[in-house]
């Protein structure tokens, strides 16, 4: 097999030859062939280049497309599944529209060592007592205002309306009225509500100088100052402060008719500031009387120290406050009978406390109080009082409180021991105001 | 005759323009002033508003978000604040209301336009179906711990970046691409987090408090119990020991233990069974890790670690 030997013979050179030319036109048909499949060969190249450009700019579109889906499959909420429908309309329940409405039971049992406390107030030997039960209503009542109030009861005192008022929401120029009866803005604790006191009394000065809580009838105007610090000015104007005051005042026979000089008018500047992340400080001074012949004037000053580093071991923080009342009062004495002015006389006279709170573990605080106070009529009947307390909380909405107060002063000394227990119903606070 | 360069006119003319530009001139780049609740949602607000927004924080990342101390230095900032940013569900029950009482802002009260709620798309776990305080101090409207999940992160995104545009309109196409970048940043994150987090897949957990439903669902956690009895409702010796005894049983490896709660019992319920613990934050920042993404990270980091038994790094 393979080609036949070249021999050099002339008869096959020219079969050669011949064939050569008979080849040529085959030749060409064939070279004229491939340059047509070449071309085919290209254009089909061409037409992949182009289908793979098309394919790879269908890809793009399609990742552009996804990535699209997937922004807004992010972005759109996870639908609820529909409510299978289980009646035929859909009724607002019948107390969509009540208010937030809570109760506070707070109840206690004391212990006095002796029967020598009525001056400053407190009943004496053992007793149970419902101290405060409060029911507090508040809502919006429209874009412009809002309103709350606590109806109160105890033991001693029977059920009143302790505060009803009416407070504006949207005022311009940080301005704020409250209206009605309520709390006036007197240093801190006097505003206080009993169950949200950090002891389980009033601290004795308080409850004599200003009589009980600050509760007034009356309007007050506070303003926020636009600053990068907190200072707040209020202004007020009421019938009297002090809830006993305010009580002794309905109960003789007040119909709201006085000269406009008799009224109590209220000053009071208040601010705050951080003394570091953790520590801060709040400041108030008080002021209020009766102008007509300087019947009243009280001078108060109010600090408030905490540490508040948010940790989360056995130390929680700390509070340290105190607050000081100087009163001069004018009392004029009447005959009982005629009602004839019998004397008039001025008192000058003070009292304040100073206590110091730390909080453990979430559940648990401890602290001490000193009180300094004397009467604001008749006889200084000075007492002093240093109390020891521990509280409890099982939960944000239970509280056990144990204080021990030691009494002396113009009195005999006294010791008493008070067992506190409270409880919130409903969602209770009173807000920014009692922080 | 006074030459015409001692008329004070000119410089009058100059005085008053430059008076009337300082008036009608707008600032360089305007500024939204915004308060948010939480750092998770100030570190959004802040990545989605960039620098049309100035954002000041209440709660801080170490502190129990119902505990939030109520300092009338916020008062202040929320008095001028354009925007209030909150998680929501009512996680800031304890101080954002009392707070809102004193701000005389109606601009940010719940309901006007400046209230940002971040909770808007979520869709709430553990909605109570009756509100007993039998049951702990619960929350009305749902579970509020939805942050800790990194995909409501991307709800609590869209959520901001349309309270931002409803407030300053002007800025709607930054506050857009501010959202799409936090979200390409997120999903981003999001993936890489799908396998670190593959190890928590069936794990069984006990925390402090009821504050790991979301991320149970989304890595696959098995929550067996909790410290507290109820929300809110800090542990007693019985409920411990009927803890303790679930935890034997269920062969519980891992106790989850969020920073703004006490360490203690957390510890001896890990000495007495030998599981591991896991220190977690439920508010950005409380591991010492800046911003949302990053505590969600170290959150992961932390739990795989603990399940692992590696250390967490």
């Amino acid at each position: 097999m393979g080609f036949p030997k070249w021999r050099g013979s002339p008869r096959a050179a020219l079969w050669i030859g011949a064939a050569i030319m008979l080849a040529d036109p085959v030749a060409r048909a064939a070279d004229s062939e491939v340059e047509r499949l070449q071309k085919e060969l290209d254009q089909t190249q061409e037409q992949l280049s182009k289908a793979r450009e098309d394919l790879s700019t269908t890809q793009d579109s399609l990742g552009e497309l996804r990535q699209r889906v997937d922004a807004m499959e992010a972005a759109a909420p996870e639908l609820a599944p529909e409510p299978t429908p289980a009646a035929t309309a859909r009724i607002a329940p019948v107390n969509a529209d009540n208010p937030a409405i809570s109760f506070v039971v707070d109840t206690e049992f004391a212990q006095d060592a002796k029967d020598s406390w009525e001056s400053i107030g407190y009943p004496n030997g053992s007793k149970f007592s419902l101290q405060n039960a409060e029911l507090f209503i508040s809502a919006p009542i429209d874009p412009f205002l809002r309103g709350y109030a606590s109806i109160n009861g105890s033991s001693d005192e029977g059920f009143d309306v302790e505060e009803a008022a009416l407070v504006t929401t949207a005022l311009p120029w940080n301005l704020t009225v409250k209206g009605g009866r309520f709390f006036a803005d007197v240093g801190r604790l006097p505003h206080w509500h009993d169950e949200s006191l950090p002891f389980v009394d009033r601290p004795p000065s308080i409850d004599r100088l200003i009589g009980g809580e600050s509760g007034a009838e009356g309007a007050e105007l506070s303003w926020l100052m636009p600053i990068d610090y907190y200072v707040e000015l209020t202004g007020g104007i009421y019938n009297t402060v002090g809830s006993e005051n305010l009580s002794d005042l309905n109960d003789n026979g007040f119909f709201g008719r006085r000269d406009f000089g008799e009224l109590t008018f209220l000053a009071r500047p208040h601010t705050y500031l951080d003394l570091t992340d953790t520590w801060n400080v709040e400041l108030g001074g008080t002021w209020y009387g009766v102008p007509q012949n300087r019947t009243r004037n009280l001078w108060g000053l109010d600090v408030t120290l905490r540490h508040q580093p948010g940790t989360s071991g056995l130390y929680q923080g700390l509070v340290i406050g105190t607050e000081w009342y100087w009163n001069d009062q004018r009392f004029t004495e009447r005959d009982d009978a005629t009602g004839a002015v019998v004397d008039r006389f001025r008192e000058d006279r003070q009292g304040g406390y100073g206590y110091l709170e730390a909080f453990f573990a979430r559940s648990f605080s401890a602290g001490a109080r000193f009180d300094y106070s004397e009467a604001p009529e008749g006889p200084e009947d000075l007492a002093r009082t240093a109390s020891a307390f521990v509280t409890w909380k099982p939960s944000e909405f239970q509280r056990l409180r144990f204080q021990f107060d030691n009494s002396w002063g113009d009195e005999p000394t006294n010791q008493r021991y008070t067992l506190q227990w409270t409880a919130f119903i409903g969602s209770h606070s009173h807000g920014f105001a009692q922080r | 005759m006074a030459s015409p360069s001692a008329s004070p006119r000119p410089i009058l003319s100059f005085v008053l323009a430059a008076l009337l530009a300082g008036v009608v001139a707008e600032p360089a780049a305007a500024v939204l002033r915004v308060v948010a609740s939480t750092p998770d949602v100030a570190d959004i607000t802040r990545q989605i508003g960039g620098d049309r927004v100035s954002v000041v924080t209440i709660a801080e990342g170490t502190q129990d978000p119902h505990k939030v101390p109520v300092k009338p230095s916020f008062v202040t900032k929320l008095n001028r604040a354009d925007a209030l940013v909150v998680q929501g569900l009512s996680l800031e029950h304890a101080f954002v209301p009392a707070l809102l009482e004193a701000a005389r802002n109606p601009r940010i009260m719940p309901g006007a336009p400046g209230y940002i709620d971040a909770s808007l798309y979520v869709t709430p776990l553990e909605v109570p179906s009756s509100q007993s305080r039998v049951q702990g101090e619960l929350h009305p409207l749902g579970n509020p711990h939805y942050n800790l999940d990194p995909e409501q992160g991307l709800l609590m995104a869209r959520a901001i970046a349309e309270g931002l545009e409803r407030v300053d309109p002007q800025g709607a196409d930054a506050y857009r691409a501010g959202q799409a970048r936090f979200a390409a940043l997120l999903k981003g994150k999001i993936a890489e987090w799908q396998t670190l987090a593959a190890p928590l897949r069936g794990l069984k957990v006990v925390s402090y408090h009821e504050d790991l439903v979301y991320l149970a669902k989304r890595y696959g956690l098995e929550l067996v119990g909790t410290i507290e009895v109820k929300p809110g409702i800090p542990a007693t010796p019985g409920h411990l020991e009927e803890l303790l005894g679930t935890m034997q049983r269920e062969q519980v490896k891992v106790i989850v233990r969020e920073v703004s709660y006490d360490p203690g019992l957390a510890r001896t319920l890990a000495e007495r069974t030998g599981a591991r613990l896991a220190q977690i934050s439920v508010m950005a920042g409380g591991l010492g890790e800046p911003g949302y993404v990053a505590s969600i990270e170290a959150n992961l980091r932390a739990l795989v670690a603990a399940a692992t038994g590696e250390v967490a790094s």
